[in-house]
């Protein structure tokens, strides 16, 4: 590209081009909704499994899912400050999902310490797929991504059910389904989609 | 009447940077010419003039030893960028 004049409407094509370059930096690949969903659902699955084999104690797997999680988080953290791999570009939305990530994991453990002092894990649970929601709705909105829309009502649904269940193995069929929806299917349509972007 | 296309913007290389930087927070000098396929001699001239136009903030620092150049629209360049859109957009709607 060089200094030269242009007219009207080639300005207003180039503007359009450079715009929907600028929202490529904001797309996302989805892996890391991918990876989130799995764990949850695989979790959700062994522990229902678990309530009638009792292999372990009821919360076995969910024990190691915290471990887990902390060690990932402890990796995000110590990948970013120590590699420093800056972005060549920062966007807005970028930065909003950088707040609404912390804010998240916060909540999550907010509820999980709940969990632990007294609140029951057949309420805690709907609370946890309730702030899924929240988390795919404002993703989704953000990058304008309407799978993730549609899933955060879906995920809202489904969490409310949750909340009249009467037995824990009905809970984790609702979390997991929750996980199934609100991260894993439109995660992998998020990464196909992102893979024909960057074709 | 018809208000003058912004003569600053008016220009292939700097609208494109103008452009760009409008849907980011910031970018950094080698990105913007990625994206915009100029040479890095042709992009400095025009950033300057963006630069001096207050259009954009250009913010150097070293890291690991090389030098580091990142961009920034400024409220001022936002407002001119959209009196540039809403111009050429009366134009256009006259020239239909």
């Amino acid at each position: 590209m060089e200094e030269k004049d242009i007219n009207e409407q080639e300005s207003l094509l180039l503007i359009q081009q450079m715009i929907n370059t600028a929202k490529h930096e904001q797309k996302d690949d989805g892996r890391g909704w991918i990876l989130w969903g799995w764990l949850l659902f695989l979790v959700s699955l062994l522990t229902y499994i678990n309530l009638y084999t009792r292999w372990f104690s009821t919360y076995y797997f969910w024990s190691y899912f915290g471990f887990l999680s902390l060690l990932l988080l402890l990796y995000s953290v110590v990948k970013y400050y120590l590699f420093k791999r800056k972005e060549r570009a920062k966007t807005y939305t970028g930065e909003l999902f950088q707040k609404l990530n912390v804010g998240f994991f916060i909540t999550i453990m907010f509820i999980i310490f709940s969990m632990n002092t007294g609140l029951q894990p057949m309420k805690g649970f709907p609370l946890l797929i309730g702030l899924y929601g929240f988390w795919i709705l404002i993703y989704g909105t953000a990058l304008d991504f309407k799978p993730s829309i549609i899933a955060a009502y879906i995920t809202w649904g489904l969490g409310f059910a949750a909340f009249f269940v009467n037995s824990f193995a009905s809970t984790m069929i609702f979390h997991g389904l929750a996980a199934l929806v609100g991260y894993i299917i439109p995660g992998h349509i998020a990464y196909v989609e992102f893979k024909k972007l960057n074709r | 009447m018809f208000k003058d296309l912004d003569p600053i913007l008016h220009s292939q290389l700097r609208l494109a940077v103008m452009s760009l930087l409008i849907g980011l927070k910031e970018a950094e000098f080698t990105y913007i010419k990625e994206k915009t396929n100029a040479t890095a001699g042709n992009l400095s001239v025009q950033i300057q003039k963006l630069k001096e136009a207050g259009y954009i903030d250009v913010m150097k620092q070293f890291k690991d030893n090389y030098p580091q150049t990142t961009c920034k629209i400024t409220p001022l360049g936002v407002k001119a960028f959209e009196d540039y859109v809403k111009n050429l957009q009366s134009y256009l709607s006259v020239k239909k």
